[in-house]
Order: C-alpha cells, then sequence, then structure tokens
C-alpha cells in the first residue's frame, strides 16, 4: 500500500460529524413538569408548587465504548421557562453512542476571571455578586411545609471552591433506543442522533441524602447544604 | 498654494469616514506602573485600557441613572475628595432611606488588589460593580434595567461604539469600561513617594514615625500599596445588629471568623470613619483600639509620630486630579455629597 492509497483509507474511515440534539425533560414522578400549576408530593409528604427550575449543562462527552468525543459546547442553561433552552444541539462523529457524560454546573475556570458573556451573562441571574460564582442549579417554589418567609423554599446551588464544590459529573448509560434511526445494519452512515434525558425533581429532596422542605427552605450559599442538595439532584437524570 | 492638496486630502478622508461610519480605532492609554511597585494583577490584556473606553467608565461612574431611583451613582459612596470612599458616613447610604452594613472603602490602585470587598468574597475587578448596583441597600437596580436604560441612550450608544467599535451594550462592555477608569486610580505620588524616590525629605516627627511604622505597623500594612492583602481579625466585637463575621461568610471556614481585609493605608487621614463598619471616627480611636486591646502597645509619644507618617500619605495630585472628575468638571461638584 502506498502513501497515497493510505491517505485516501485514512480519508474515507474518518467519521462523518452528524447532527446530535440532547434534550432535558424535566418531570415529577414520571408526569411532566408544570411551573405554578400543579402541587406535588414528596417522600416526605411534604407539598410543593415548583416556580422556577434553571440547571446549567456543561462539558458533554458522548461514547460508544471505544471512544469518547468532547462536544465544542459552551455551558448551557436549560430553563423550564424556556422550551427552546431545553434543547441542546451540536455534532458528534460518534456513530452509535453509548452512553453520555456531562456536569451539572459549570467549572471553576468559568467562575474566575471576570464577566462572561451568552447563557454565561451575569444579568441571567445565575450568580452570586457578593461571593463571585455561578449557581449551577436553582429550584425555587411554594409549600407550606416550608417555614420561610411566604412559604417559599429558594434552593440555589452554588460553589466551586475546595471544600465547597458543587459540580457534579452525570454519567447516563444509552438505550439502544437512544439512537434508533442509525441502528440500521443496511444504512451507510448513521441518521441524527437525539437523546432525551429525563430529570426527576423528586431526586432534589431524597437522591442521596434526606433534606426537608420543613427544615431546609433556604440555600442561598455555598456550603455543606448546597453539597447535600447536587449530591442529590445529580441522581435525578437518566435516559430510558 | 502647495498645502492645498493636503488639506483636501483630509477633508475627504474625514467626509468619507462620516459617511462610511467606520470607526477609528480607540486611542491606547497606558496604565502607569509606579516605580518599585509589582507587576498589576489586573489584566490589561483581557480588557485593553483606552483613552475612550476611560471616558466612558468614568461617565458611568458617575452617572446616577445606574440606580434604581436615580438618586445614587458609584461616585455617591466613592468621593474623590475622600480618596474615593465615603467621606463621613460609617456605614454607605443606599437608595430609599437603607444603609449598608459596611464602610465604603477608598478605591484606590485598584489594579494590584487579589479581591474585593471587605470580606473578599469578588474575585474580579470587573464583577465588583454587579454587587452594590444590585443589592436592595445600594442601588437596588436590576443589571438588565440598568443596560436597558443605557442601550436607549445615544450618547451612550455612542461612547460605547467608540470604546468598544459597535454600539452593543452588554453586561461585559460594561463592566469592562467601568474597570478601564476603575484601575486608572492610582494613588502613588505622597510625600511618603517622593521621599522614597529621594525627591523630599522627611520632617523629624514624620521621619520617627516611618521608623515606629515599620516597627509595629508594616508587617501587615506592607509597602508599597501598605497592605498585604490577607484578611485578619484585630480584635473588633461583632455588632448585634450587623452580625457581620466577614471572611467566614465567604469560605465558610470557622477561622475566618470576624476576619475582614487589611485595608492600604494610603490616604489614610482622609478616609475616615475607619474599620470595616466604620466604627472609628478617628485615628486616634484606631490608636486606642490596639493600644486598649494590647494588640499593638504604643506609647502618647508613638501615636504622634505615627499620625505625622501617616499624614505623609495622602496623596493630594490624586484627590484633585481633574481626570477622575465627573465630566465636565475639574473637581468634584459639592452635590455628588448630598445624600
Amino acid at each position: 500500500m502506498n502513501i497515497i492509497q493510505a491517505l485516501l483509507l485514512i480519508v474515507l474511515l474518518d467519521p462523518v460529524p452528524h447532527p446530535l440534539t440532547i434534550r432535558f425533560h424535566n418531570e415529577v414522578c414520571n408526569q411532566p413538569l408544570h411551573l405554578d400549576d400543579q402541587t406535588y408530593t414528596n417522600r416526605f409528604h411534604e407539598p410543593f408548587l415548583i416556580l422556577q427550575c434553571k440547571y446549567y449543562i456543561a462539558n458533554i462527552l458522548i461514547s460508544d465504548g471505544k471512544h469518547e468525543e468532547q462536544l465544542p459546547l459552551q455551558p448551557h442553561l436549560v430553563d423550564q421557562a424556556d422550551s427552546a433552552s431545553l434543547e441542546l444541539h451540536g455534532q458528534t462523529t460518534i456513530a452509535y453512542p453509548r452512553e453520555i457524560k456531562f456536569t451539572i454546573g459549570v467549572d471553576s475556570f468559568y467562575n474566575i476571571g471576570g464577566v462572561r458573556s451568552g447563557d454565561l451573562d451575569p444579568m441571567l441571574g445565575m450568580f452570586w455578586t457578593w461571593n463571585t460564582g455561578y449557581i449551577n442549579a436553582r429550584l425555587e417554589g411554594l409549600s407550606d411545609s416550608a417555614h420561610a418567609p411566604a412559604h417559599r423554599f429558594t434552593w440555589d446551588i452554588g460553589g466551586y471552591k475546595a471544600g465547597q464544590n458543587t459540580l457534579r459529573t452525570i454519567t447516563i448509560p444509552l438505550p439502544l433506543s437512544a439512537n434508533a434511526p442509525a441502528l440500521t445494519p443496511a444504512a451507510k452512515s448513521p441518521g441524527p442522533t437525539e437523546i432525551l434525558i429525563h430529570a426527576d425533581l423528586l431526586h432534589w429532596f431524597d437522591g442521596a441524602h434526606p433534606i426537608h422542605l420543613t427544615r431546609s427552605p433556604i440555600c442561598h450559599e455555598p456550603g455543606p447544604l448546597a453539597m447535600q442538595l447536587a449530591d442529590n439532584y445529580s441522581t435525578s437524570f437518566s435516559c430510558r | 498654494m502647495k498645502k492645498k492638496p493636503l488639506i483636501t486630502g483630509i477633508i475627504f478622508t474625514t467626509l468619507a469616514w462620516i459617511t462610511t461610519g467606520i470607526p477609528l480605532k480607540p486611542t491606547p492609554m497606558t496604565l502607569p506602573i509606579p516605580a518599585g511597585w509589582p507587576a498589576p494583577k489586573y489584566d490589561t490584556r483581557q480588557n485593553p485600557l483606552t483613552v475612550e473606553g476611560f471616558v466612558l467608565g468614568r461617565k458611568l461612574f458617575y452617572d446616577q441613572r445606574l440606580s434604581r431611583d436615580s438618586t445614587l451613582s458609584c461616585a455617591s459612596c466613592h468621593q474623590q475628595f475622600g480618596a474615593f470612599a465615603t467621606f463621613d458616613h460609617p456605614l454607605s447610604h443606599g437608595i430609599g432611606n437603607t444603609l449598608t452594613t459596611r464602610n465604603a472603602p477608598a478605591l484606590q490602585n485598584l489594579a494590584w488588589q487579589e479581591a474585593y470587598m471587605w470580606d473578599g468574597g469578588i474575585n474580579h475587578l470587573d464583577l465588583q460593580p454587579l454587587a452594590p448596583l444590585t443589592a436592595p441597600n445600594e442601588m437596588g437596580e436590576t443589571l438588565a434595567d440598568v443596560l436597558h436604560r443605557l442601550q436607549h441612550d445615544t450618547s451612550y450608544q455612542r461612547l460605547f461604539k467608540a470604546a468598544f467599535g459597535d454600539t452593543a451594550i452588554t453586561t461585559q462592555r460594561f463592566t469592562k469600561a467601568l474597570s478601564q477608569y476603575l484601575i486608572r486610580l492610582i494613588s502613588a505620588d505622597s510625600k511618603y513617594d517622593r521621599v522614597m524616590q529621594g525627591k523630599d525629605t522627611f520632617l523629624l516627627p514624620e521621619r520617627l514615625g516611618y521608623a515606629i511604622f515599620q516597627q509595629k505597623c508594616s508587617s501587615c500594612h506592607r509597602e508599597p500599596l501598605f497592605t498585604d492583602g490577607s484578611y485578619r481579625n484585630i480584635g473588633m466585637p461583632p455588632d448585634n445588629t450587623l452580625n457581620d463575621y466577614g471572611r467566614m461568610r465567604i469560605t465558610g471556614k470557622k477561622e475566618d471568623s470576624l476576619k475582614f481585609r487589611v485595608p492600604s493605608l494610603r490616604n489614610v487621614a482622609i478616609t475616615h470613619p475607619y474599620g470595616h463598619d466604620g466604627r472609628f471616627f478617628s485615628l486616634l480611636n484606631v490608636f486606642e483600639h490596639y493600644r486598649k486591646s494590647g494588640m499593638i502597645p504604643l506609647s502618647n509619644f508613638e501615636i504622634g509620630q505615627l499620625t505625622a507618617f501617616l499624614n505623609t500619605l495622602t496623596d493630594t495630585s490624586f484627590l484633585k486630579n481633574p481626570l477622575f472628575a465627573p465630566p465636565g468638571y475639574t473637581i468634584t461638584p459639592v452635590f455628588i455629597h448630598r445624600h
């Protein structure tokens, strides 16, 4: 095989990027989340209504078991009140993804070095001005069990320094259906990949640590409660 | 007659510029670094200093429309004649009869500072203005409202275009322009500086005071910036209405309870009141605190000489520099100090 043939082979084998859509579906106990509408109940029999649900998605990695590829996307803010934000669009060269990894929250890199733009614009309010740092995730609502002013529970989860870090990496194996169009053996090139990720908000209360609205309706600063809430919601994601 | 083609050329170029609207490049400005000072911490490569950016930042700094009810500007609590601290308020005044919980610090030599606020909670100068702007007991505004107001003001559109190339007014540009003004607030021309450069000499009490200072104060108030940038507990009991535990709120560590940033002593004679909550009305109160608490034994004689030395840190060329005055003024007008 001469050099030209070898190069040709490399070009032919070089995977062609194809469109990838990742969709986030926030829900409570398998039911779609409705803001400011429906009262849900957690495992501790505490009723709650959700007014805001936002979180940053970053560092997305797609893998087929052999190769891993990082999507060149800036941190993305998922906001339940903005349906367009529930979808991320990118490209991948991985034809048959078997696993997706991502972080909830943004790397410490973004928490230093000044004012950012786009989804990281501090104007969006997912930012602490008095103690520099991004709010990685927010869940806000009303609950008769929350003995805070106006029965509000306000959970802002952030913190990036050692001992306060709330960045959590999520790894989800993908079922075959995640890439159905590409799996027909006859297909010569894979079709667009769509990954649907479910986030069950009930995990915020008990995913790893029991957190009661009665006792902890407010989280507004980095620290142990923020880290426990981060542990909790990091268990809420699945792909089925 | 020979000059005519040149003049015609200039006229045509100007006309071409006006008609095509291609902006002239902003004029670079240098950040002066005083002799013997360390390298600044602020990275001007991320925010190149220009005349246009500085002028825009200065206008923003003095603009009362940055507050919710258009009564306060940054300069309301950071007055040039007080080294950009508040001249006589122990705690800063916010909109609608509110008070903050802390004393406004002097704004000087900010490019050499690692973190901002008394507790060091803010890690970058560009982010600093967002805190007073949005705090309900300070300017009480939202960033979105402020940017909206600026975006609909033709004079700001013009200034942003001159500084950044187009009329887009974003959080990033807004804060970078403010930083360009703020990092130029350099105070390094006091009598102390002139003595160090061999251009002046201390009077006897100043010289004696300097020796006492080096022995008893300079381990925290380190030259040439007169702070080591650390956070320390100097034994001020917490006030039960303010409940301010300082650095602990940022780090979450018990050992940081009641620690506050070591302030620079440059221009200290005019930045009273002192302390994070302004509880010390005069320098004498500060000396008394150190003496009574036993932290720094000081005799009456030493206090007198130290006061003489600290007065040499007053930099009138900084306090009266017309470059830092509000647009259209050569010195801070009295109305700045009306709230």
